[in-house]
């Protein structure tokens, strides 16, 4: 099995790495940092249909990715036919006073909870990281999305931009590979 | 199916009528470091702006005490009980007691 060292990378260099390495291959270890880069390559391999085995040694995380089928690997998981996805891309929703913007963003998403749809994925991007972290007022409402099922991910560039890498509260960092990806295989995707 | 997952057994629901108070009202409460989160009002409320804010019993004293020296008393207040919203204090009763 081949071996690539991914430590010391900043995000979403790992993952880009690795997916060049999956290419033609069914399976393959991978040298990590703890933290986003693990969490972001270990779920990209398993949104790619791979068994995924993790383990601690002295100097990294050994991230085992075998099972897989090489001629998907390049490509995203597909959603289900109706799934929709969220972009949030500010802690305001829409243009005006910024108090009334934060005020319709939390509205929006308490209400989400008695929605007759929710969405599949939600990405919090930009200042949107802001309602995902540390001080949100929403941060109650977004956990019980996440027990819904809603995947939540916020953008781990714009963590790291604000000073927010360790006040995430609720969901995963990402990155913008799986962002993209995301994105382009959705069927609905929602910007607020 | 929204409103029971952020209202739970006993919480308290502070309605206003105007969404300036009720931003006010939240924001001078936080200030103060008052445990109170604002949610849209559950449907079976009458609300203008459709919104209220969010506390528990043991909270209520402080809560209410700081609103009556701010000036933003709400409009009601109920308590989610078994599935209902009671009125537990309006601001109407409590005019008509100061008279």
């Amino acid at each position: 099995m081949n071996t690539i060292d991914c430590r010391n990378m900043a995000c979403p260099a790992p993952v880009i790495n690795v997916k060049k390495a999956l290419e033609g291959r069914t399976e393959l270890r991978v040298l990590l940092d703890d933290g986003a880069p693990r969490e972001n390559v270990s779920r990209f391999a398993r949104n790619h249909g791979f068994k995924v085995d993790e383990e601690r040694n002295a100097d990294a995380w050994v991230i085992t990715i075998t099972g897989g089928n090489a001629a998907t690997a390049a490509k995203p998981q597909a959603f289900a036919q109706d799934e929709r996805l969220l972009l949030i891309t500010s802690n305001l929703l829409g243009e005006g006073p910024e108090e009334l913007g934060s005020l319709l963003m939390k509205n929006f998403l308490h209400t989400l909870l008695e929605t007759a749809e929710i969405p599949a994925r939600m990405f919090f991007m930009n200042r949107g990281v802001l309602l995902t972290t540390d001080g949100s007022d929403v941060l109650e409402a977004l956990e019980k999305l996440g027990g819904m099922g809603v995947e939540i991910f916020s953008c781990g560039l714009c963590l790291d931009f604000f000073g927010l890498k360790d006040k995430l509260k609720v969901g995963n960092t990402t990155n913008m590979l799986t962002t993209a990806d995301s994105l382009l295989a959705a069927n609905h995707v929602i910007k607020l | 199916m929204g409103n029971r997952l952020m209202i739970q057994e006993g919480h308290l629901l502070a309605v206003f009528n105007s969404a300036h108070r009720v931003m006010k009202a939240e924001s001078r409460l936080k200030t103060l470091g008052l445990p109170i989160l604002l949610i849209p009002a559950p449907r079976q409320l009458q609300t203008d702006c459709g919104l209220a804010l969010r506390f528990r019993e043991e909270d209520r004293g402080g809560i209410m005490d700081a609103l009556e020296r701010e000036k933003l008393l709400p409009e009601f207040v109920s308590r989610y009980e078994a599935g209902n919203f009671v009125t537990i204090w309006s601001f109407a009763d409590c005019e008509a007691h100061v008279r």
